[in-house]
């Protein structure tokens, strides 16, 4: 009896020690492996990316390839990837840093730049980073609260119409060239059964489908989301022009079924088999949906009442994380990935380089980039970067609760943006 | 024979009360004394103040100070605590809340109690069903709440194929706040039920056998005898079933924010939902301290409230 208490005792110490033990700080060496005080010697660098580069499709291995030939041509780096979700990341980055433990390198949505800069995610980048001149698009609006470019794109897209040619030859439709002929294929379509126009009010993937859509819209019509103080401010009549819109597709039963809790990738799914018309959707899906559908065409954005066709772009980017004590290595890592060293992996994967120095390639005047060089044209002539506020997930979320109302609760399209407007703001 | 006082209470199981020469009582040193019991207390007391009463401190200060993401300002004195009842969602969160625990719990504590009566009472195949009861149980809650994301999906679940081919058109579960809350409620009570047949389990097989024999022998039937024999057998056994679910849908955040993150409109966004998303998603962490210690309050009072349903003497 004495022996099995003596056991009990001795056991509830040595947890109580594990418990203590595994909670005490760890070494806060900013991430990673390797030489914590300098970036001289073997160094490994801590990347976090959405992609898996374990998958077999175009964009995860170029991702794979171009990291491979990174940490060929520079044996003293090595890169230790974690896949890490963009709905992840939002969380996980600004617990990371508070607690001292952000990656090295990492992957952003342009729209959420500032605000993972605002909550400390990001080391500002080095002067090497600055001296970069030939991006395709200005870059100094992926900038932190003090001003400071904190993040280099990686990748661009803007918004294009994708329609199913199929469904369009088969309701007697040709492509539509403005928000209401939108409308009136999209009313065919559903007359015809289909999804007429693919969109979703979920917020489960951080309210991406919607967000992005209006994102664009709102620089076609030239109406700035935030004010100077920077609140969220564009309700009025050239926003009514978006809510109008969603509200005359609900009338028309033209939006899909279960648009309240669809998101980016149901429609991407509807899209290449064949159930729904049209969407607006980034450029990135153009290879894909070639890939997968040969029916999806894509064009040019339909034209507002202002008549303007241009969006916004936007598109991943990268950046080196608060703390990192590796930044010159990390700066090489990222100068590598968004260079020409590695572009032609990245065209092939459909991703749009974001330098000129990269069209010089030799593979860049082949057939085989045509598609990439095309959308890079269209990048380049049909979309504007603008910078954004610290609180995009705000403006994406409330766009997707009053999606739901304008579809539950019968919302006009001014309720729906006021009511947009004011959950942004809450 | 006739023995001296010390020789008597020198004998084995002879009592002494202290007063008069012999050994001193077992207990009392026992009590009194004995430094085993200090190392048996502190590691104990040393993982509950570290894991629970710690981290409530925590929750405290940090609801009782501005912050800004994830770094604590000023001291804001209850400024959380009157944002957090002056905003007009939080009844019909607490009510989504109520709603949804006493939802799961009406269907999976019978769900529970009668599985473990048909476990009990099985004599062939006995692993190979109680397997499968226990399957839900084995998932996490994330691939349960995606199983049945997909099942139910409006456009390619097997379940929108089975209701479109017998003419009722696809199912849109999520798609609407009242089917919302219910299916998220029948997916939490789907998965936790085995925890409730588990516990039932283990109390269906301490009710004397002789008990049964003798109401068969008086003529009772199954019903008399689940009335008569199993329920007050198994009324402590109720409460704590009751007890542990209902923490755990207090609670439950994984398979709502699955499925619904307590869309739409909010119809499923709970207490638990709501300190998530002013965690991670409104970057909150004062608001979501304040919830956290009101939704620690709900889940206290809903405990007691069941454990007075104790029965206190034993049959």
């Amino acid at each position: 009896m004495i022996t099995k208490r003596w056991k009990i005792a001795l056991g509830s110490v040595a947890a109580a020690t594990l418990l203590l033990t595994a909670c005490a700080p760890t070494d806060d060496s900013g991430g990673g492996g390797g030489d914590a005080s300098a970036d001289s010697g073997p160094v490994t660098l801590t990347y976090w990316d959405f992609l898996d580069p374990s998958q077999d499709n175009p964009r995860a291995n170029a991702l794979r390839e171009n990291i491979a030939a990174f940490e060929e041509a520079n044996p003293d780096i090595s890169i230790d990837l974690s896949v890490v979700s963009l709905g992840d990341m939002i969380s996980r980055l600004p617990q990371a840093a508070a607690a001292g433990q952000a990656p090295d390198v990492f992957k952003m949505f342009t729209p959420q730049v500032p605000q993972m800069a605002a909550a400390g995610a990001y080391t500002p980048l080095p002067e090497a980073a600055l001296e970069v001149d030939d991006w395709l698009r200005p870059a100094d609006t992926l900038a932190g609260p003090d001003g400071a470019q904190v993040a280099v794109p990686y990748e661009y897209r803007t918004c294009a119409l994708y329609y199913n040619q199929k469904i369009l030859d088969e309701i007697g439709a040709t492509a539509p060239t403005t928000y209401d002929e939108v409308v009136d294929v999209a009313t065919k379509a559903a007359a015809a059964e289909y999804t007429g126009f693919g969109t979703g009010f979920s917020d489960t993937d951080n309210s991406a489908i919607i967000a992005t859509f209006f994102d664009c819209f709102m620089s076609q019509v030239g109406q700035d989301i935030w004010n100077e103080d920077g609140d969220v401010d564009y309700a009025g009549k050239k926003a009514d022009e978006f809510g109008d819109f969603l509200a005359d597709l609900r009338d028309a039963n033209a939006l899909g079924a279960s648009v309240v809790s669809d998101s980016y990738s149901t429609v991407t799914d509807g899209l290449a088999n064949g159930t729904v018309a049209m969407a607006v959707l980034g450029t990135e899906r153009i290879v894909t949906f070639g890939t997968t559908n040969p029916d999806l065409k894509w064009t040019d954005l339909p034209a507002a009442s202002t008549g303007d066709q241009n969006g916004a772009t936007f598109g991943w980017t990268m950046g080196i994380g608060a703390g990192s004590k590796k930044v010159d290595a990390a700066w090489k890592f990222i100068e590598y990935m968004t260079g020409a060293d590695a572009a032609e992996g990245l065209a092939s994967g459909g991703e749009v380089p974001t330098r000129a120095s990269s069209y010089d390639l030799p593979f860049f005047s082949t057939p085989d980039a045509d598609v990439v060089n095309s959308i890079a044209e269209y990048v380049a002539s049909n979309s504007e970067p603008h910078a954004y506020e610290d609180n995009w997930i705000a403006v994406a979320t409330g766009l997707s609760q009053a999606g739901q109302a304008l579809y539950l609760n019968g919302l006009s399209g001014s309720e729906f943006i006021t009511a947009a407007q004011d959950a942004a703001n809450k | 024979m006739t023995l001296s006082a010390g020789e008597v209470a020198a004998l084995p199981g002879v009592r002494n009360q202290g007063r008069g020469p012999g050994r001193p009582d077992r207990k009392r040193r026992t009590i009194a004394g004995d430094p085993r019991v200090w190392l048996y207390t502190i590691p104990v007391v040393l993982v509950f103040l570290f894991v629970f009463i710690g981290p409530l401190v925590y929750t405290v200060w940090t609801a009782l100070h501005e912050t800004t993401y994830y770094e604590i300002g000023e001291f804001s004195g209850l400024n959380s605590f009157v944002a957090l009842f002056s905003d007009p969602s939080l009844p019909a969160q607490i009510g989504t809340t109520l709603v949804f625990s006493l939802g799961a719990l009406v269907v999976a504590l019978p769900a529970g109690l009668i599985s473990a009566i048909v476990l009990n009472d099985l004599h062939r195949f006995k692993r190979t069903v109680r397997s499968l009861f226990l399957l839900p149980w084995l998932m996490s809650q994330a691939i349960a709440g995606t199983i049945w994301l997909w099942f139910l999906n409006p456009n390619y679940g097997p379940a929108s194929y089975i209701t479109t081919s017998l003419g009722w058109g696809p199912t849109d579960a999520f798609s609407s706040p009242t089917t919302a809350l219910i299916a998220v409620t029948l997916i939490t009570a789907w998965w936790s039920y085995p925890q409730a047949m588990l516990l039932f389990l283990g109390a269906l097989q301490t009710i004397p056998e002789e008990l049964r024999e003798s109401l068969r022998m008086d003529g009772g039937g199954i019903w008399r005898g689940f009335v008569s024999i199993t329920l007050p057998y198994l009324r402590n056994t109720i409460v704590s079933v009751v007890v542990v679910l209902l923490m755990l849908y207090v609670q439950m955040v994984t398979i709502i924010l699955v499925t619904t993150r307590g869309g739409p409109l909010g119809a499923t966004e709970t207490l638990s939902m709501r300190v998530f998303n002013q965690t991670f998603v409104e970057f909150d962490l004062s608001g979501a301290s304040a919830t956290a210690i009101l939704l620690f309050a709900v889940n206290t009072v809903l405990t007691l409230a069941a454990i007075r349903f104790r029965r206190k003497e034993a049959l």
